[in-house]
């Protein structure tokens, strides 16, 4: 075995979110055996009740979309030596931001009705990934992660690596999928704008890319939009297509502003 | 060698079983109503496609991932893994070929690519004729027909198969499965009259010979081709993975969790994708989508026509009817001539 830095404490949080992400993590259960000989898993609510404000790594879960959150991802950043924003609410703020689309007071009122008054509702503001908070280590991106890309981020800073983020888009695991182009099967798609690292994995089973991943580092956004234009999209299905994962990032990019 | 036959239908049946029986069997299939090359388990899958893939058949000979090395960290060991198998690949079109031949020459070059040269030499090629259609430009190219790089060569008739044989193996399959009888003088006319026909189905031509485009290329670094198509490039890749000469790889490490064992892999990369320049301290040599158009289109008609003596292009035009935002690699390349012309 090769030497590694010593056993670091995780501990797992989550804000605004479905917990789908820390589910991934549960799913490593064959992995967990060789797992917890490497660290110490000291805070992760869905899996047990024991927990401790001490921790080197976080992994956080989860867009912001309340004052109090913003306090408490502070607070995690302040006891973290690392901070990994786990999974797409998280890292590029997600599905939370089609609410942006609205103002905040109109969007609770839909959602809650008369409830919206009641304090927790109160508090609400507009949809955001964590690193527009705090500073951000490492991202692992997808909606959900998946287990795989957990597992090497892990390695890689238990080795003391830089963990690797693809910055290609989800066209080349595709073609390396071997898969027929969503395009030629007369449907649209954002993988060549999406960053990869999903082997294509909706694609592959006959569905499309909604862009879970976010995009890559620097995505062609004005080519992209003319190509879902020419092959028949409206103007307003071309901006829910951007809209539906990257609310508050691919906005940002594009200079669309928000 | 060199020797032409005539098989039947069922003469073609009788020697695909026979290859399903003795080998791995790669061919066309039907994929969501698109021709893809596949595993062929069963002689009804395949079915043989006159227009191309959309991607190539090179992930057969140059898998997308493949393992090279494993070490066992325990005791420092590593052991070199070569996986290849007896397989064939039926309905290779002549421009795949010629790019089998291409990589043939990369693989070889250098330090031998053990990987790629034990699995090519397992592999039994048999190629099949193919009908151009819009983006096809291989007569222009003169990769319209392919002499050699094949063990079989099989031309669709009315009756049957009119068929080359390149190797010895395929004279042995040939004689194994199939009661091949000598092609008669008509028989050979019939084939020059096709060739004949399919030359004047082109929709797509250069207009420069091959031999100009390395000298025509080297004139075209600051033409403005490549900030135009630049601008609307994606950036994604797919016209170096859909190519059946682009061979570039990265190479990674894995590591089990328990920190024991490691895998060192290939895995396919493209010069158009952005992160294929960058170097260690995150300077990147192409950081322009301009500069790696640039250079891919370099790659095919001008720098490695030196050291392979041959055009990395075949005119598969699979890159052009790939790519989503319409960069055409026939129109970019009359673009480029047309520029030299007028200079």
């Amino acid at each position: 075995m090769i030497p590694t830095v010593k056993k670091p404490r995780l501990a797992f949080f989550s804000f605004t979110c479905c917990e789908g992400c820390q589910l991934m993590v549960l799913n490593c259960e064959d992995e967990f055996p060789d797992l917890v000989k490497l660290v110490d898993i000291v805070n992760f609510r869905e899996a047990m009740s024991e927990k401790s404000d001490d921790y080197d790594v976080a992994f956080v879960e989860g867009s912001i979309s309340r004052r109090e959150e913003i306090k408490k991802l502070k607070e995690i950043r302040k006891r973290a030596s690392t901070v990994i924003a786990l999974g797409a609410c998280s890292s590029t703020g997600g599905l939370n931001c089609l609410r942006n689309r609205f103002p905040v007071e109109e969007a609770k009122r839909i959602v809650y009705g008369k409830d919206a008054a009641v304090r927790k509702i109160k508090d609400t503001i507009r949809a955001r990934p964590i690193d527009s908070i705090i500073e951000v280590d490492h991202y692992i991106h997808g909606c959900p992660i998946t287990k795989e890309e957990f597992l090497s981020t892990l390695k890689a800073l238990l080795l003391g690596k830089a963990p690797e983020v693809p910055n290609h888009p989800v066209c080349v695991d595709c073609k390396m999928a071997g898969n027929i182009c969503v395009f030629e099967r007369g449907a649209t798609c954002m993988g060549p704008v999406t960053r990869a690292g999903c082997n294509a994995i909706c694609i592959t089973y006959g569905s499309i890319c909604w862009g879970c991943r976010g995009t890559v580092d620097n995505p062609n956004m004005d080519a992209h939009e003319e190509t879902l234009r020419r092959y028949g999209l409206t103007a307003d299905s071309v901006t829910r297509s951007l809209d539906l994962y990257g609310g508050c990032t691919v906005r940002k990019k594009t200079g669309r502003g928000d | 060698m060199g020797t032409m036959e005539i098989i039947t239908r069922k003469d073609f049946r009788r020697l695909v079983e026979g290859l399903l029986g003795d080998y791995t069997l790669y061919g066309p299939v039907e994929k969501e109503g698109f021709p893809a090359f596949a595993r062929i388990e069963r002689f009804s899958q395949l079915r043989l496609s006159r227009t191309p893939t959309h991607l190539s058949a090179k992930e057969f000979l140059f898998p997308p991932r493949e393992t090279l090395l494993r070490f066992d960290l325990k005791n420092g060991d590593v052991r070199e893994v070569v996986d290849a198998q007896n397989q064939a690949i039926i309905g290779l079109h002549p421009c795949d070929i010629h790019a089998v031949n291409l990589l043939d020459r990369v693989f070889s070059y250098g330090t031998p690519d053990r990987n790629y040269l034990a699995r090519r030499k397992r592999t039994v090629i048999i190629g099949t004729e193919c009908t151009p259609d819009e983006y096809c430009f291989c007569s222009s190219l003169h990769t319209m027909t392919v002499d050699r790089g094949f063990d079989l060569f099989l031309h669709e008739t009315e009756r049957g198969f009119i068929v080359r044989t390149g190797t010895k193996r395929g004279r042995r399959l040939l004689e194994r499965y199939t009661s091949a009888t000598k092609a008669e003088k008509a028989d050979l006319e019939r084939l020059e009259r096709m060739v004949e026909r399919k030359e004047k189905m082109f929709r797509t031509r250069l207009d420069a010979e091959p031999s100009q485009l390395p000298l025509i290329y080297r004139g075209a670094d600051s033409s403005p081709v490549w900030d135009r198509i630049g601008r609307v490039c994606y950036g994604c890749g797919s016209c170096n993975h859909v190519c059946p000469t682009c061979y570039c790889f990265d190479v990674k490490d894995d590591i089990t969790l328990d920190l024991e064992d490691a895998t060192r892999y290939r895995v396919w990369d493209g010069c158009t994708l952005e992160d294929f320049a960058k170097v260690a301290g995150g300077h990147n040599f192409r950081k322009a989508r301009s500069a790696r158009l640039r250079h891919r289109f370099n790659r095919k008609f001008r720098y490695l026509a030196d050291r392979f003596k041959g055009l990395f292009c075949v005119g598969c035009g699979r890159c052009s009817r790939t790519c989503l935002v319409r960069i055409n690699i026939s129109e970019v390349t009359n673009e480029i001539i047309r520029e030299t012309k007028e200079r």
